[in-house]
């Protein structure tokens, strides 16, 4: 079953790595775009740090969770690092989104806002939901647009994290010192986990199955 | 975290096998599986050989 709104109630991969020119990514997606219908991808989102040069961030919506072990086997991903240049395999996300958590204010300026991502093991994810729910109006005044939650399969306790802020003054600012409820900005980066991402959407296709 | 595509690892099971005494990719591998096929992830399971075993907790 598909989704009317791509954000909402979508199963999501999601891999951060490096690869010598980010500026192929998007296009080489582009250029994949029946593989990754084959593979029931509906959306494919890709960011590109701001800070650290040859990151980038691709999440991909897919319709299914069953196959997601047979899908993350599949040629499709091992053509598409082959593609970019990526030789070490990253580790990578999957899981089902928790809630999207709106923030934005009436008087939102419309320019793309600054995206943490963050990877991080929490102890229990709805208290964490409900945690954030009732710290949205200090989201929205730290200048967080929107913050999505999304659960692993794999683990109960893993989450994938997908802010989007106001600026690069405003996500400095949130990154020194987030708000309480927050704590997984300080679980990025441990174990398999990659260290927080911080960037810009770069591009966002719509693949029709 | 999914660490080994080729076999549908995660980095708990990996976890799992650095915490029963695992300390090599090759000894990873062997317990397993991760990183036995095209080795394309072992960098991923040195990261958390040289984190203590953790997936991340």
């Amino acid at each position: 079953m598909r989704s009317a709104d791509p954000q909402t109630h979508s199963m999501v991969i999601a891999s951060d790595y490096r690869v010598p020119n980010p500026d192929r990514v998007w296009p080489l997606l582009q250029r994949r775009k029946s593989a990754l219908a084959g593979i029931g991808a509906h959306h494919v989102l890709v960011y590109t740090s701001t800070h650290d040069y040859g990151r980038v961030l691709v999440t991909i919506g897919v319709r299914s969770r069953e196959p997601i072990v047979e899908l993350l086997r599949s040629r499709v991903f091992f053509d598409w690092f082959d593609a970019v240049g990526v030789e070490d395999i990253p580790a990578v996300f999957a899981g089902e989104i928790v809630e999207r958590f709106n923030s934005s204010t009436p008087s939102q300026p419309t320019a793309p806002g600054v995206v943490i991502a963050a990877i991080a093991s929490v102890d229990d994810v709805s208290i964490l939901a409900a945690e954030i729910r009732g710290a949205i109006s200090r989201f929205q005044t730290a200048g967080v647009r929107e913050t999505r939650v999304f659960k692993a399969f794999d683990d109960r306790h893993e989450v994938l994290i997908l802010q989007e802020i106001d600026d690069e003054d405003a996500a400095r600012r949130w990154i020194e010192h987030p708000d309480v409820v927050a704590r997984w900005m300080t679980g990025a980066g441990v174990g398999a986990y990659p260290p927080l991402f911080v960037g810009k959407l770069v591009g966002m296709m719509q693949i029709d199955g | 975290m999914f660490v080994c595509l080729c076999n549908g690892i995660t980095s708990q099971v990996v976890a799992d096998a650095i915490s029963k005494g695992a300390s090599t990719t090759n000894q990873i591998a062997a317990a397993c599986g991760a990183g036995a096929d095209c080795g394309r992830c072992r960098r991923t399971l040195r990261r958390l050989i040289d984190a203590g075993c953790h997936p991340g907790r």
